[in-house]
C-alpha cells in the first residue's frame, strides 16, 4: 500500500462492504427459501444475484474512481495554491456530502428492513401467479443487488473523498482492487459470524463517527474563510506566522497545533473532531449550529417516519379488510 | 551641496571664544518646516529656527555646551546628545520620562552639557519619533591635540528617510494588523538630510571623514570608489589605524576614517552609502537603496566608474583596537537580557527584554530616584514595566545581550562607553562559563550591533550616578518596548545631581507628577502605575472553557439523537443471532 493508513477511511469502506455483503447474502437466502422445487430456476436466480453484484461493483468503481480522481486532483491544486478560501469551500462541500449521506443511510436502515418485507411479498406474488416470466419479478433479483451494490459503492467513494479532505490526505491513493476483495471478505465474515444486532450497532456507531467528522469539517471551513479574510487584511502568509484575528478569538493555545509535524495526536483529533488550537466565535458557533441542524433534521425524520408508518398500517389494515371481504 | 572643510569653520568658531573652557551657546527654536529633502515628496519635517536640515553642533573638548531650546512644535519634545557621558549631569541627558518630562509646546529648556570627551557624536530628539522626522544633527567635538594628523575634515551623516510622519507610520507599525511586526520600509536615503552632497579633495592631502548613521532603521555599507579608508575612530574612541575597503555602520553608530587623496585630479569619485536590505520587510522595485556623495578633485573632471564591492563580514570588536588601552576588570555582577518579539495580550507585536516590554512610568525615573530617599535602591519603586536594573556605585557590571530575534539590533547605553568583551552564538543560558575574547584591550563603544540569534557581552563601571536608558536604537523597536532603565548608584545621586525647578514645572504643565514612585505615589504603593501588555497566556481562559463546553455538549446531544433515532423497535433487529444460512 502506498498510502497513509486512515482509520476513518478504513471504517467507511468496511461498513459499505459489510452492508453489501449482507444484502447479497440475504437475497441468496431468500431465493433458497422460496424456490424449493425448481433447481434450474434456483441456479439461474442465484446467477442473477451475482451478476447484479458484479455489474453494480464495476459501475460504482468507474463512477467512484472518476469522482475520486477528479476530487484528488482538484484538492491537490487547492493545497498547492494554499488558497484558504478553496480549502474552506472543499471542506464545506465534504461536510454537506457526508451529513446528507449519513442521515440518508440512517433513514435507509429503516428502508432496508422494509425491502426485505417487500422482497418477500414480490416472491410470494411471483409464486402465486405461477408466472416467473413476469419480467420485473424475473429480473428483480438482478436489478436489486446491482442497485444496492452500486449505491453502497458510490457512498463509500464519496465518504472517502469527503473524509480525506478532513484528513488532509495529500497523497492518498484509490484503494486497490485486492483491498476491496479483502474488505468484502471481512464484511462477509462479520455478517456470518456476528449477530444482526451487533451489526446494527456497528452501523449506528459509524454514522456517529461520520457526523463528528462532518461537524469538524464545518468548523474547519469557517476557520479557513476567517483565515483567508485575516490574511488579506494583514498581507502575506498570516497562517504560516501562526497569526489569527484577535477580534472574536475565543481560545489560542501554545500547544495542540495539529499542523505541527510532531503533534500526531492533535492531528488525529483534528481529522476526527475538527480540533484546532485557535478557535473563534465563528468556528465555535458554526460547530454548535451544525449539530443543532442535524438534531432538528433527525427529529423531523423521526416524526415524518412515524406519520408514514401510521398511514401505512391504516392502509394495510384497510387492505386486509378488503381482502377479507373479497374472500368472504 | 558643497560642504566647506570643517577645520576652517572650527577655527573661526574658536577665534571668538576663550582658548580653554569656552561656553558655546546655541539657540534652538524647534520648529516645523515644509520641505522636500529627497526630491520625491513634500512633507512636514522638524527643523531648527525654521531651517532644515538642522545645523551641526561644533564644540571643543573642555567647552561647556549650552543649548537654549524653545519648543515651537505641537508636541512635547526633548534633545539627547548621543554618546556624551553627562557625568554628574544625568538630568540633561534627554530621554523623555527617563531623565526629564518632555518640554511642553511653547516652553523653554536649557541643556547645559560639560564637554569631557572628543570625537564624532550626534544630537537628536528623544521623545516619540521626532528624530525620524528630522530633529537630528551631527555633534562634533574637536580635540586641540588630535591623535591623528589630517589636513581637513568633512562630516557625512547618513540616514534613511520616510515620506509619512513618524506618528502615522507608528500607528501602522504598532497595530493588531501587523502581527509579524514588520517595520515600515524607508522611501529613500540621504546624506546630511539632503541630496547632492559633494566635497572637494586636493591632491596628496589627507582627509578625515566623520561618518554618522542617524537612521531610524537602516544599516549602511560605506565605500569610496577608488579609495581605501583607514578607520581611526569608533563612537568617540580613537582606534589603531585600520585599513578597510568597506564597512557597515548601524543606526546611531559613528566612525571616522582617514582617506588619502590621489595625486592626480583626472577623475572625481563617489562615496557610497548602500542600505542593507536584510531588515526591510519588502524592497519595492522603486526604492533607491543607495545614496552617493561626490568627491571633487576638479569640477571639470569626469566621474570615475563605480566599483562593485563585496560587503563581506565585519566584526568591529575583532578588527579594531583602542589607541588608549583599557584592560578588562572582572565583573561584580552579570545581567542577562534576552531580546525577543511577539504578539502580546493587547494583540500587538511588541519587543521584550526577558519577557517585559518597556512602558514609561508616570514620573520620570530620575525624579523617582531622587525623591524616594532610602527606597531608591528598591527596584519596585520604578515600576515593573520600566524594567529597572539597579547598580551599585562603582561596581563593574557585565550585561550579556541575547538577541533571540530574527532581526539584527544595535543596542545603545546612555551615559557610558562599554567594553565589548565577548560574542557568542544563540542565547547564553549560563550553564557553562562564558567564553570571553582573549584580549587585554577590548574595543569600547556606545552602540553595538548584536546580529540575529547571537549574543554579546559588554562591560562598564557604574561610576556615573544617574538613570541611563539601555535600548535598541532602531526607533521602531524602542517604541515597541525594547528598552530597560539602568538605575546607577541611586544612593549617590542626591549628592551629585541637582534638578532645576523649571524642569519640574514642565511635568506639572503636562499634568504629570514630578516625584514619588512610578505611579506618583509614596512608598511601595504602585496602584495606578502605567502597565504594559503581557505575554499571551496560551492556555484556556474562562471564555475558552465555556466555548469548549458548548461544543462538547452539542456533539454529545447530537450523537444521542442519532442513537435515539435508531432505537426504534421496527429498526432494531431481534436478538435471534444468525437467521439464515
Amino acid at each position: 500500500m502506498g498510502s497513509l493508513f486512515s482509520l476513518p477511511v478504513f471504517f467507511i469502506i468496511l461498513r459499505e462492504t459489510t452492508e453489501a455483503a449482507i444484502i447479497v447474502s440475504v437475497l441468496l437466502a431468500f431465493v433458497k427459501q422460496v424456490i424449493v422445487d425448481d433447481a434450474a430456476l434456483l441456479r439461474r436466480l442465484k446467477w442473477h444475484i451475482w451478476i447484479g453484484v458484479l455489474i453494480g461493483l464495476v459501475i460504482s468503481l468507474i463512477i467512484g474512481g472518476t469522482f475520486i480522481g477528479l476530487w484528488k486532483s482538484l484538492a491537490k491544486n487547492v493545497f498547492q495554491s494554499s488558497e484558504e478560501i478553496w480549502e474552506g469551500t472543499f471542506a464545506l462541500i465534504a461536510c454537506i456530502m457526508i451529513t446528507v449521506m449519513s442521515l440518508a443511510m440512517l433513514k435507509s436502515q429503516e428502508l432496508q428492513e422494509k425491502w426485505r418485507g417487500k422482497l418477500g411479498e414480490a416472491m410470494q406474488n411471483a409464486n402465486e401467479k405461477r408466472s416467473v416470466r413476469n419480467l420485473s419479478a424475473k429480473y428483480a433479483l438482478l436489478i436489486l443487488p446491482m442497485i444496492t451494490v452500486l449505491r453502497e459503492g458510490l457512498e463509500a467513494m464519496i465518504f472517502v473523498g469527503g473524509v480525506s479532505i478532513s484528513c488532509r490526505f495529500l497523497s492518498f491513493n484509490l484503494v486497490q482492487a485486492d483491498e476491496w476483495f479483502f474488505f468484502a471478505l471481512i464484511g462477509f465474515v462479520i455478517y456470518r459470524g456476528g449477530s444482526r444486532l451487533a451489526l446494527h450497532r456497528f452501523f449506528i456507531a459509524s454514522t456517529c463517527l461520520l457526523l463528528l467528522i462532518a461537524a469538524g469539517l464545518f468548523a474547519k471551513a469557517i476557520n479557513a474563510y476567517e483565515m483567508d479574510k485575516w490574511g488579506k487584511i494583514v498581507g502575506g502568509d498570516a497562517d504560516d506566522a501562526g497569526s489569527y484575528d484577535p477580534r472574536g478569538n475565543v481560545w489560542a493555545l501554545n500547544y495542540g497545533d495539529p499542523n505541527q509535524p510532531e503533534n500526531g495526536g492533535w492531528a488525529f483529533f483534528n481529522s476526527i473532531l475538527g480540533w484546532m488550537h485557535v478557535a473563534s466565535v465563528g468556528t465555535i458557533t458554526g460547530y454548535c449550529v451544525y449539530w443543532l441542524v442535524v438534531i432538528l433534521t433527525i427529529v423531523f425524520m423521526k416524526i415524518k417516519g412515524n406519520r408514514a408508518r401510521a398511514a401505512a398500517s391504516q392502509h394495510t389494515y384497510a387492505n386486509e379488510k378488503a381482502v377479507e371481504k373479497t374472500e368472504i | 551641496m558643497l560642504i566647506p572643510p570643517v577645520k576652517t569653520l572650527a577655527l573661526l568658531g574658536l577665534a571668538t571664544a576663550v582658548a580653554n573652557a569656552a561656553v558655546v551657546t546655541y539657540n534652538w527654536n524647534i520648529t516645523y518646516v515644509n520641505t522636500n529633502p529627497d526630491g520625491l515628496m513634500d512633507r512636514r519635517v522638524i527643523g531648527i529656527n525654521g531651517q532644515f536640515p538642522p545645523p551641526a553642533i561644533n564644540v571643543t573638548l573642555h567647552d561647556t555646551l549650552v543649548i537654549n531650546v524653545m519648543n515651537q512644535i505641537s508636541e512635547p519634545t526633548t534633545l539627547h546628545a548621543h554618546g556624551l557621558f553627562q557625568t554628574a549631569n544625568n538630568q540633561m541627558d534627554g530621554p523623555s520620562m527617563v531623565t526629564q518630562c518632555p518640554i511642553p509646546p511653547g516652553a523653554n529648556f536649557t541643556y547645559t552639557i560639560p564637554i569631557e570627551q572628543y570625537g564624532t557624536y550626534w544630537i537628536h530628539g528623544h521623545n516619540k519619533g521626532h528624530y525620524v522626522d528630522g530633529l537630528r544633527a551631527p555633534l562634533i567635538i574637536h580635540n586641540p591635540a588630535e591623535t591623528y594628523h589630517y589636513d581637513e575634515e568633512y562630516t557625512l551623516a547618513f540616514a534613511d528617510w520616510y515620506h509619512d510622519e513618524h506618528s502615522v507610520l507608528l500607528d501602522e507599525y504598532l497595530s493588531i494588523f501587523n502581527p509579524t511586526g514588520a517595520e515600515p520600509v524607508p522611501k529613500s536615503a540621504l546624506i546630511n538630510q539632503m541630496l547632492n552632497t559633494q566635497f572637494s579633495f586636493a591632491p596628496g592631502k589627507v582627509y578625515r571623514l566623520r561618518i554618522i548613521n542617524m537612521s531610524a532603521l537602516a544599516m549602511f555599507h560605506i565605500h569610496i570608489d577608488g579609495h581605501d579608508m583607514d578607520i581611526i575612530e569608533v563612537d568617540g574612541v580613537d582606534v589603531q589605524r585600520t585599513t578597510v575597503k568597506t564597512f557597515p555602520i548601524s543606526a546611531a553608530q559613528r566612525y571616522s576614517v582617514l582617506v588619502t587623496a590621489k595625486n592626480t585630479t583626472t577623475h572625481n569619485f563617489l562615496i557610497h552609502g548602500d542600505m542593507d536590505p536584510e531588515m526591510f520587510d519588502t524592497v519595492p522595485g522603486t526604492l533607491q537603496m543607495n545614496i552617493t556623495g561626490k568627491i571633487i578633485y576638479d569640477a571639470a573632471s569626469p566621474l570615475a566608474p563605480e566599483e562593485l564591492i563585496d560587503w563581506g563580514e565585519f566584526d568591529d570588536a575583532a578588527l579594531l583596537t583602542p589607541v588608549v588601552p583599557m584592560a578588562t576588570t572582572p565583573a561584580d555582577s552579570q545581567i542577562s537580557l534576552t531580546a525577543s518579539f511577539q504578539v502580546m495580550d493587547d494583540y500587538i507585536n511588541k519587543a521584550t527584554f526577558n519577557d517585559i516590554t518597556y512602558v514609561a512610568p508616570k514620573v520620570p525615573t530620575l525624579y523617582t530616584a531622587i525623591s524616594m530617599g532610602n527606597l531608591s535602591s528598591d527596584p519596585q519603586v520604578y515600576g515593573t514595566y520600566a524594567h529597572p536594573l539597579v547598580l551599585k556605585h562603582n561596581s563593574w557590571v557585565e550585561i550579556i545581550i541575547n538577541n533571540n530575534d530574527a532581526g539584527n539590533h544595535p543596542f545603545h547605553l546612555h551615559g557610558h562607553l562599554f567594553q565589548i568583551v565577548g560574542r557568542g552564538d544563540g542565547v547564553y543560558d549560563g550553564s557553562t562559563p562564558y567564553t570571553y575574547f582573549n584580549t587585554s584591550n577590548p574595543l569600547r563603544r556606545d552602540t553595538v550591533l548584536v546580529p540575529s540569534l547571537t549574543n554579546v557581552a559588554i562591560r562598564f563601571q557604574a561610576n556615573n550616578p544617574g538613570v541611563w536608558l539601555f535600548h535598541c536604537h532602531i526607533e521602531w523597536h524602542l517604541q515597541a518596548g525594547l528598552a530597560t532603565t539602568i538605575i546607577e548608584a541611586p544612593e549617590a545621586m542626591s549628592g551629585v545631581l541637582t534638578v532645576d525647578r523649571t524642569h519640574l514645572e514642565h511635568c506639572t504643565d503636562l499634568g504629570l507628577p514630578y516625584s514619588g514612585n512610578a505611579a506618583g505615589n509614596q512608598g511601595l504603593d504602585l496602584t495606578g502605575q502605567n502597565v504594559g501588555p503581557n505575554l499571551l497566556p496560551g492556555k484556556f481562559t474562562p471564555k475558552g472553557i465555556v466555548a469548549l463546553f458548548f461544543t462538547v455538549l452539542s456533539a454529545v446531544v447530537g450523537l444521542a439523537t442519532v442513537i435515539w433515532y435508531a432505537q426504534d423497535d421496527e429498526l432494531v433487529p431481534s436478538e435471534e443471532g444468525k437467521e439464515t444460512k
